[in-house]
């Protein structure tokens, strides 16, 4: 196919291919070339050669064909009657290796009155006071910034940015204050209580919890402490905090939240299977679990593990796991009623607050959550932080979007039923404290007005029609930009670039965010998934099926909301190379002055 | 608007594009026309090894005169219920042998082979699963493999065997759920009854409804034009999990 004269403008550096056989006497133009976008997949297909002797789009426009020549050929210059002359810079640098670093101090843009951009870049190593004047049209200037000092921090003034624009007070619309409070130990014995920073569970509670649900056949608690993680254990289904409501609703007031210990749930059926899915984390603890990532269990933290066992075939189906979960939860509201009434030492008092920041680019942020059916699904909005008594499935729902407060998140408003793959799993815990959330509501240059929540259902017509909801939701928020997330991978990847799509088409800058890595490659794509964040920390690129091993970390969260003021602000992010390489995500930490991503080696490569 | 910028980012990800055609037209009547199925779905005898359900690119041989009493599916993608109803939503082994009763089509393989696609090593079954299945199938004389997915990155594996099967010289059709993986990994052919993933061949216990869906898929490898060509069938069945 031949190329328009838009791409010809981002491709005169790259390779001059003929799309067809082309004749003896053609002056050649952007019609008569091939996209080099294709050459990597044609290539590997072996229907192309590139050649060193082979000329770029620049030097081949304009000039006369001296004979005929074959499609996907090099255009060399003994065909032509002649060549453009064109500086010799080399071509664009294939970005397929990490961006160099440069000390820079910050560089000036702002957008003055004659539609010019101007440049100033205070020093750069081997570069005084640079100053540069360049029409603020069409990604241009972004581009020249960049090119010349890659790797340093630019504060932008997009050209929509009014210089009547006041520093406008943030309007707090409501509080919540969540009160941790110390816990130092944890046993199963005679009665439920909390004394002196210890829980106490009466062991007999698990036959009454069992009657909860019929499809619940028995259930089994332990203390797990910090010392004691090499232990054998079920598949994980799900870590699940102590938080209880002391004044006020969801998302105000105060809640109390249990510090240092945490309720593990893991199950089989009757026959011994797993309650999973996709792979299954049964094993050694400390081997299983991702310590310390959001949704897992933090290295010091006291499990109380609740084992259960679930009537036969009903794992994978909607009613089985979710038994597990509602008899769990009985267990876990006794201990939250002791809670309530315990006066321990509070380790910090957390202030959370949901605030309009007028004046700053309008975000949201999408969480697609799995909504098809058996475990993929989620409680929301239970009337107790993490709970699941007075919530609503995101199945029955229709997993239409269904926007929260970010305190609402931060309160513990989805309960988790945990789909797919551990690794890629979030868990309960996760969304209570949500490194996106906590990121975007903290950031003072921008305005959080809510948290999407949108269910990817099981059928192909239903996910699109959810994103298509999800699109006019996007479009009557009036917003300046998104971050979509999802969990797992695989099918839920065709809603999730959807729904990339439907923020893209309506001119939403927008950013991803999935573990796709080797094994969760994207299988469909657009043009707006152009601004990616990677979750995973994987050696092979796998789910590994170590909980919580590959999903949203603060380091995750803090290159996706960099990557959204860039794209609002109109600085260009790179594509990805065509391969998964954790290179590209480092050279992102290093420029945000992250920790490096650490790849488990977990003997994926199978 | 007022935000710090940091120059040099690049995406981590990496969005596709379609892979090259492959295309191998049908020369013969469907009535003189050996049929095999493939499937990513799962299923399996009841007497062989399960699938790993976090990522399996092995196979098993189903003959096919074994009873649909005897298969099982082993998936951790998607809702098992409606296959453990009746294993023709996924592999309609019994619908098939009505259609060579009925001279719709000629004859069955003598055997078939399964594999659970659920996020499937694209390498191995590109290079290796693929192939191999496409060459038994290919030594059988068969001239036409019908495939089903099952989740979402089995649509993916069940496109990589059914390019392989096609590009030996067998005309295929991925019978999709999720026909935009199926068209973006660049199946042949594709056709698309509304169904949900885990009765990707048709609601179960509905033998109408499962052998319009094998009939006009193989109409469509009859008729499809050219290459990743989709047809929506119209029949729908939403699964209430």
């Amino acid at each position: 196919m031949s190329i328009t004269n838009e791409t010809l403008q981002k491709h005169l550096k790259d390779p001059a291919i003929f799309c067809c056989r082309r004749q003896k006497g053609l002056v050649i133009s952007a019609a008569d070339l091939e996209d080099p976008s294709l050459f990597d997949d044609m290539e590997e297909a072996g229907l192309l050669t590139l050649s060193p002797d082979g000329l770029r789009i620049e030097q081949v426009l304009g000039s006369t064909l001296l004979t005929d020549v074959e499609a996907l050929t090099p255009i060399t210059k003994d065909v032509l009657d002649k060549i453009n002359e064109t500086e010799e810079t080399p071509a664009k640098e294939v970005v397929s290796e990490p961006a160099a670093e440069i000390s820079a101090s910050a560089i000036q843009t702002s957008t003055g009155g004659n539609g010019m951009i101007h440049i100033e870049i205070g020093r750069v190593e081997n570069l005084e006071h640079l100053s540069l004047d360049i029409p603020a049209f069409a990604g241009v200037p972004v581009t020249a910034a960049t090119a010349a000092a890659p790797g340093a921090a630019v504060h932008a003034a997009a050209p929509t940015a009014a210089p009547k624009e006041e520093k406008k007070e943030k309007k707090v619309i409501r509080t919540l204050t969540k009160k941790h409070i110390r816990i130092t130990d944890a046993e199963i014995g005679t009665e439920t209580s909390i004394k002196d920073g210890k829980i106490t569970i009466d062991g007999s509670i698990v036959e009454k919890a069992i009657l909860e649900d019929p499809l619940c056949k028995s259930m089994e608690l332990s203390v797990i402490k910090p010392n004691e993680r090499h232990i054998y254990t079920e598949t994980i289904m799900d870590v699940c905090p102590i938080a209880t409501k002391v004044e006020g609703e969801l998302g105000s007031g105060v809640t109390k939240v249990a510090d240092g210990v945490v309720f593990m749930l893991t199950g089989v059926d009757e026959d011994g299977v797993q309650i999973h899915e996709f792979g299954s984390s049964e094993g050694y603890l400390d081997e299983k679990m991702y310590f310390g990532h959001p949704g897992c269990a933090d290295e010091n933290d006291i499990i109380i593990r609740c084992n259960v066992v679930i009537q036969r075939l009903s794992g994978m189906t909607r009613p089985g796991p979710f038994a597990a979960h509602k008899c769990q939860d009985y267990v876990i509201q006794a201990v939250r009623n002791e809670l309530k009434k315990y006066d321990g030492e509070i380790v910090r008092e957390e202030i959370c607050e949901d605030v309009r920041r007028p004046g700053n680019p309008r975000v949201v942020l999408v969480k697609e959550i799995m909504g098809q059916g058996a475990m993929h699904d989620n409680v929301i909005c239970p009337i107790e932080p993490c709970g699941i008594l007075g919530g609503q499935k995101n199945v029955d729902c229709g997993n239409v979007p269904i926007i929260l407060t970010p305190n609402q998140v931060r309160d513990g408003s989805i309960h988790a039923l945990t789909c797919i793959g551990p690794a890629t799993k979030e868990m309960t815990r996760h969304y209570i404290r949500e490194p996106l959330v906590e990121g975007l509501a903290a950031d003072t240059e921008m305005d959080l007005v809510g948290v999407v929540f949108v269910g990817s259902p099981q059928v192909n017509d239903e996910k699109l029609w959810v994103s298509e909801r999800l699109g006019s939701l996007l479009e009557s928020l009036d917003i300046d930009g998104c971050i979509i997330t999802t969990e797992g991978f695989g099918n839920n990847h065709i809603d999730f670039i959807q729904h990339i799509g439907q923020a893209g088409k309506r001119g939403i800058p927008v950013v991803g965010v999935s573990f796709c890595a080797y094994q969760g490659q994207l299988v469909v794509g657009n043009e707006y998934a152009t601004a990616m964040v990677e979750e995973n920390m994987d050696q092979g690129g796998f789910e590994n099926n170590v909980a919580g091993c590959s999903c949203v970390t603060k380091e995750v969260a803090a290159r996706a909301i960099q990557m959204l003021k860039n794209k609002m602000a109109g600085v260009e992010i790179a594509p990805a190379p065509k391969k998964w390489n954790n290179d590209v995500i480092n050279a992102n930490n290093r420029l945000l002055g992250l920790p490096e991503t650490v790849l488990l080696d977990n003997g994926t490569l199978h | 608007m007022n935000l710090t910028t940091v120059a040099g980012m690049q995406s981590e990800i990496f969005v596709p594009v379609t892979p090259v055609p492959v295309f191998t037209e049908l020369k013969k009547p469907l009535s003189e026309c050996k049929v095999a199925f493939i499937t990513a779905g799962g299923i399996h005898k009841k007497s062989q090894t399960p699938f790993n359900t976090s990522g399996d690119f092995s196979y098993r041989t189903i003959e096919f005169d074994t009873p649909s009493s005897e298969l099982m599916v082993t998936h951790g993608g998607f809702d098992n219920s409606d296959i453990n109803k009746d294993v023709n939503a996924m592999f309609p082994i019994d619908r098939l042998h009505e259609l060579v009763e009925e001279g719709f089509i000629g004859s069955l393989s003598y055997e078939t082979y399964t594999f659970m696609g659920g996020g499937g090593n694209v390498e191995k079954f590109k290079n290796e699963t693929g192939p191999e299945i496409a060459r038994k199938l290919k030594e059988q004389g068969v001239d036409i493999v019908l495939c089903t997915g099952g989740c979402g990155t089995c649509h993916r594996s069940a496109t990589i065997v059914t390019r392989c099967c096609e590009a030996a010289g067998m005309s295929c059709v991925v019978i999709a759920a999720l026909p935009p993986i199926a068209r973006q990994q660049g199946a042949p052919r594709i056709t698309a009854p509304h169904v949900p993933i885990g009765s990707n061949a048709g609601e179960p216990n509905n033998i109408p409804m499962q052998t319009a869906i094998i009939k006009e898929s193989l109409e469509w490898v009859r008729d499809c034009p050219s290459y990743n060509q989709t047809k929506v069938l119209p029949y729908e069945y939403r699964h209430n999990v």
